[in-house]
């Protein structure tokens, strides 16, 4: 049933790490810790022409040269990785015009979350290649590259089998799951349905994670997976961290895990709340696409590779 | 039986519906002097109280109103619970005595209650749904299951206290209501943006709020815009969002085979201070249809606005987008 799942090489000390910005800006002095930490990690960094570059709007760059940065280090033998500074909002703009040929044929990690879940979502469904969801270039500022949810990140890209804990949440439904790991951003997969990004979730773990949404807003987008038959046969969810919600002048009346809570009632999988992914610091890598066990304990959860 | 079922995949990849086979739109009765229109809340809630301006108005064009059980009723931010809010929508689509539902208001709910309702009786005897925004969502559904027009429009909320202090184009905005339920020849004129790409197209006429029409997407509500004219407009979106929400649109094919565009009120969040998006609305829709060729129409009046046109959703329309001028009117 299954086509494995490609999983790109692991990386070894001296290996290139390319990093772009293909969403938002970024000035480069916001990216300085992290460069010099990957540095510090045994890893050459190529840092592309957008990160600090002198766009004057939102974006890091024109469509043209955020899609060129990325189609280089796409394209590039040398880069190993491609690690995202930011995300913010951009890569649904050009990843239609990537061409991901070379790529296809000599994986390399693709790293970053948020936005990037575009892309996550992206090489699963169409070529069923790995790629990690991990924090970005400004979770390694302000002691953030001591913390474990960035060592994650180093231990991933060194190939270190994943194995994280969490306490159980008070709304966990206990049981076990196995099956492969994909998700992301909720918006970002409500985005996604219904264009060539979308992804298949039957029969996988799913994990969701939201920032700075109205509530109301993310019981529809809930709704918009669930009509669109994305989580009637899960193996099993993970809801990270849905940080900053904001609320109509009414108040909405339940919080988003409440939310997510009722909507997935009816369905008997495995699910846990508050696990470490989201847009706060608590944000481990997960290598998506690959496979998992998760067990939700009495009181305790874990995610093992 | 084997056999028939072993050809079953072949078929497999045509996702049409029922509803598309069919030529024709079924237009629900144009409603008479005395006919009944029923005032329902499927998302936000109202007080009995709010609803009165819409209730005299309508009354005075010689039609009756009855208030369904969710006015008055609130849950937070709801007009009642969804089992409320569905029931009360389930007995006005049942009873025979109501001849059209107006949509008290919009805000959010209607996606929580759609796949409950049952359309059978009325499937067997059309009636109009009246409302926008978050009815975005019955308007796709019933268009795209049912084939079956409705009038997407300003609901109670709009209705102004004082008649008399309202403005021309919101008192007209609101007239176009009994117009469209009275069977009218629909007329509409926007002014002329520079920016508009000229051209002449006949098509039904689709669409709705821009962020419902991208949640329904991946959905049995989906609509369906292959051979429209589609209208979209939105409010208290930053661009970057309305950016990504055309790129849906255009990723899951909903721009490729248009007839026509039709861009209404888009009131935009502005900005946060450093994050600026860099491209206006215009470059955010001609961009995504710079290789298609059909008309498109900006500043059309429609939308979260005083000017806000009662448009009949389903039904063929002639789009004619001059330099000098902007035209859309029902075919009859």
């Amino acid at each position: 049933m299954y086509n494995m799942v490609k999983i790109p090489a692991y990386l070894k000390p001296g290996d290139a790490i390319g990093v772009v910005c293909p969403a938002g800006y970024m000035s480069y002095e916001k990216a300085q810790v992290c460069i010099s930490t990957m540095q510090d990690w045994g890893y050459n960094v190529k840092v592309g022409p957008n990160l600090g570059s002198t766009s004057q709007n939102y974006f890091s760059g024109t469509d043209r040269e955020r899609l060129e940065e990325f189609q280089n280090m796409l394209d590039d033998d040398e880069i190993r990785a491609i690690f995202c500074a930011r995300g913010g909002y951009g890569i649904g703009r050009i990843i239609d015009r990537i061409r991901f040929g070379e790529f296809k044929k000599n994986p390399k990690w693709v790293i970053g979350f948020s936005d990037v879940t575009i892309l996550h979502a992206h090489l699963y469904s169409n070529f069923k290649i790995a790629s990690l969801h991990a924090p970005m270039a400004s979770a390694f500022n302000e002691e953030g590259f001591r913390n474990e949810y960035v060592l994650s990140l180093k231990n991933a890209l060194k190939g270190a089998k994943i194995k994280y804990h969490c306490p159980a949440h008070e709304f966990n439904r206990k049981g076990e799951a196995v099956g492969e790991l994909v998700g992301g951003n909720l918006s970002l997969l409500a985005h996604v349905t219904g264009t060539g990004s979308d992804i298949k979730t039957r029969g996988r773990i799913l994990f969701l994670e939201d920032v700075g949404e109205y509530l109301y807003n993310v019981d529809r987008m809930m709704y918009q997976l669930l009509r669109g038959g994305k989580l009637d046969h899960l193996a099993g969810l993970i809801i990270g961290g849905f940080s900053e919600n904001k609320d109509t002048e009414r108040p909405y009346g339940k919080t988003a895990y409440e939310i997510i809570r009722a909507i997935v009632k009816p369905f008997p999988y495995p699910v846990c709340f508050g696990f470490p992914v989201s847009h706060q610091k608590e944000n481990y890598a997960l290598k998506v696409g690959l496979g998992y066990k998760l067990r939700v304990g009495k009181s305790r959860v874990t995610l093992e590779e | 039986m084997i056999t028939a079922a072993a050809t079953l995949p072949i078929l497999s990849g045509t996702h049409e519906k029922p509803a598309d086979k069919r030529k024709h739109i079924i237009v629900p009765p144009y409603l008479k002097p005395g006919d009944v229109i029923g005032i329902t809340c499927p998302a936000g809630n109202i007080t009995a109280e709010e609803i009165m301006p819409a209730v005299q108005q309508i009354e005075s064009w010689g039609f009756r109103t009855k208030a369904g059980d969710t006015i008055g009723k609130k849950d937070f931010t709801f007009g009642g619970t969804d089992q409320e809010r569905w029931a009360d929508f389930q007995h006005m689509l049942d009873d025979t005595s109501i001849s059209a539902i107006l949509c008290a208001r919009g805000g959010y709910g209607a996606i929580r209650i759609i796949d409950k309702l049952g359309f059978d009786k009325f499937k067997a005897k059309p009636k109009w749904i009246i409302g926008f925004s978050d009815i975005t969502v019955i308007h796709c559904h019933v268009n795209r299951n049912m084939n079956i027009a409705s009038i997407h429009s300003k609901m109670c909320n709009s209705f102004p206290d004082d008649w008399s202090k309202a403005e021309p184009v919101q008192v007209e905005s609101i007239l176009s209501i009994r117009k469209a339920l009275a069977g009218e020849q629909m007329l509409y004129t926007a002014i002329p943006d520079p920016m508009n790409r000229t051209g002449t197209t006949e098509a039904p006429l689709v669409g709705g709020n821009l962020k419902t029409l991208e949640t329904l997407s991946g959905t049995r509500s989906d609509l369906i815009t292959a051979g429209k004219i589609l209208f979209v407009e939105d409010t208290g979106e930053y661009l970057y969002s309305i950016d990504r929400m055309f790129w849906n649109l255009k990723r899951s094919g909903k721009l490729d085979t248009l007839k026509g565009l039709v861009i209404g009120g888009f009131k935009i969040k502005p900005d946060d201070p450093g994050e600026e998006f860099g491209k206006t609305i215009y470059d955010i829709v001609l961009e995504k249809v710079k290789d298609l060729g059909y008309p498109v129409c900006f500043n059309f009046p429609v939308g979260h606005q005083k000017e806000n046109y009662a448009l009949k959703e389903g039904i063929s329309h002639r789009l004619e987008v001059r330099p000098d001028s902007c035209t859309l009117k029902e075919i009859k």
